[in-house]
């Protein structure tokens, strides 16, 4: 047994190269908190991992979603992508599918990533294949993240130029202000990057399922 | 995409998984099938595969067909996914057809031409010439 403290936020690619190293050296996971993680000791190699956004889906869409990749043998646990200890919230996802745009705390909130683990063996391990569907997958990502950057960015706007305080200086509060606000705008500029390359990546896909390959 | 969507021609994955179906199979079953059939030339992730589910369902073309005994959820295909796969057979028979007629005629000048560039290809730089007729043989 061991515990490890990671946060990764929307880090998916990062998230999943650690857990792999954990697994090649010989921890597979066993569960995962909000920023706890615990392993069980397994043969070096023995597991692998993937790490799939499944923000977009409907709770009871990505519970039969679970369910069908434990069906195949597959370990899949639930991971926040936000740091957030709220119950009885409720929040919108303009990006997501239908009944999925409504996320509620205890429901779908903070179950925005599946880790989904498997023994390793000798065929590739990849949940996306076919080139319509991967398309369809990174267009969903550079929609999730293109709403995160604007949010980010007016955000940053709001802070930047109306930021208020009762018993900060003022100049103090000046420089907070343009800190602040250039923090989360930069924030949002490197969100509406990945966007960018998650939306070129789809196209790629989607030209590549339109000429079959 | 949106030739597909015009010609109401199937992705190959699409028609794999409607075939795999004329028989009641879970998931994982589906897959195998898939490999086999393709001589592992298509493996389907899970992802793409129950993405593939849940919209053939969505137009009645497959069904859930009760737990097998493990308690994994079945499909089967319906009268209108048959429909689907008779109609993609036609169309990729009339392909053939039209293929058939068009290379075998003229296969040995084409056979004899294919080759000739390979070698040619393969003096100048060694790996390309063999890929790119085998890319021309797939195409």
């Amino acid at each position: 047994m061991k515990k490890c403290y990671r946060y990764f936020g929307s880090l998916l690619n990062r998230q999943e190269r650690w857990l792999n190293k954990m697994a090649a050296a010989g921890w597979h996971l066993k569960e995962a908190g909000k920023l706890c993680y615990t392993f069980e000791s397994c043969a070096p190699g023995e597991y692998e991992y993937r790490v799939e956004f499944a923000a977009h889906m409907a709770y009871k869409k990505s519970k039969d979603y679970r369910a069908f990749l434990e069906e195949l043998g597959y370990e899949v646990f639930c991971k926040n992508i936000n740091l957030n200890w709220s119950v009885g919230k409720a929040v919108w996802r303009p990006w997501g599918e239908g009944a999925g745009q409504i996320s509620t705390s205890p429901g779908s909130f903070n179950k925005e990533l599946l880790l989904v683990g498997r023994r390793a063996d000798a065929r590739p391990f990849e949940l996306h294949t076919a080139p319509e569907d991967k398309a369809e997958y990174m267009g969903m990502l550079a929609r999730a993240f293109l709403y995160r950057a604007a949010a980010l960015i007016a955000l940053g706007i709001l802070l930047g130029m109306y930021g208020r305080s009762d018993w900060l200086p003022e100049a103090t509060l000046a420089v907070g202000r343009m800190i602040g606000g250039g923090l989360l705008i930069a924030l949002g500029i490197w969100m509406l990057w990945r966007a960018y390359g998650c939306g070129r990546e789809a196209r790629l896909y989607r030209e590549e399922a339109g000429t079959g390959q | 995409m949106r030739d597909h969507a015009r010609s109401g021609a199937l992705t190959e994955v699409t028609f794999f998984i409607l075939l795999s179906v004329y028989e009641p199979r879970h998931g994982y079953a589906i897959m195998q099938f898939v490999e086999q059939e393709t001589h592992g030339r298509l493996i389907l992730g899970a992802g793409s595969l129950y993405g593939a589910l849940s919209s053939l369902a969505k137009k009645g073309y497959i069904e859930p067909q009760g737990e097998d005994g493990e308690r994994r959820k079945q499909y089967r295909i319906t009268q209108a996914g048959r429909q689907v796969v008779k109609r993609e057979l036609a169309r990729l028979k009339e392909i053939t057809q039209t293929a058939e007629t068009i290379v075998g005629a003229v296969r040995p000048a084409a056979g004899s031409r294919l080759i000739g560039e390979t070698a040619r290809s393969g003096e100048m730089s060694a790996g390309v010439g063999p890929q790119g007729w085998e890319a021309e043989g797939i195409g």
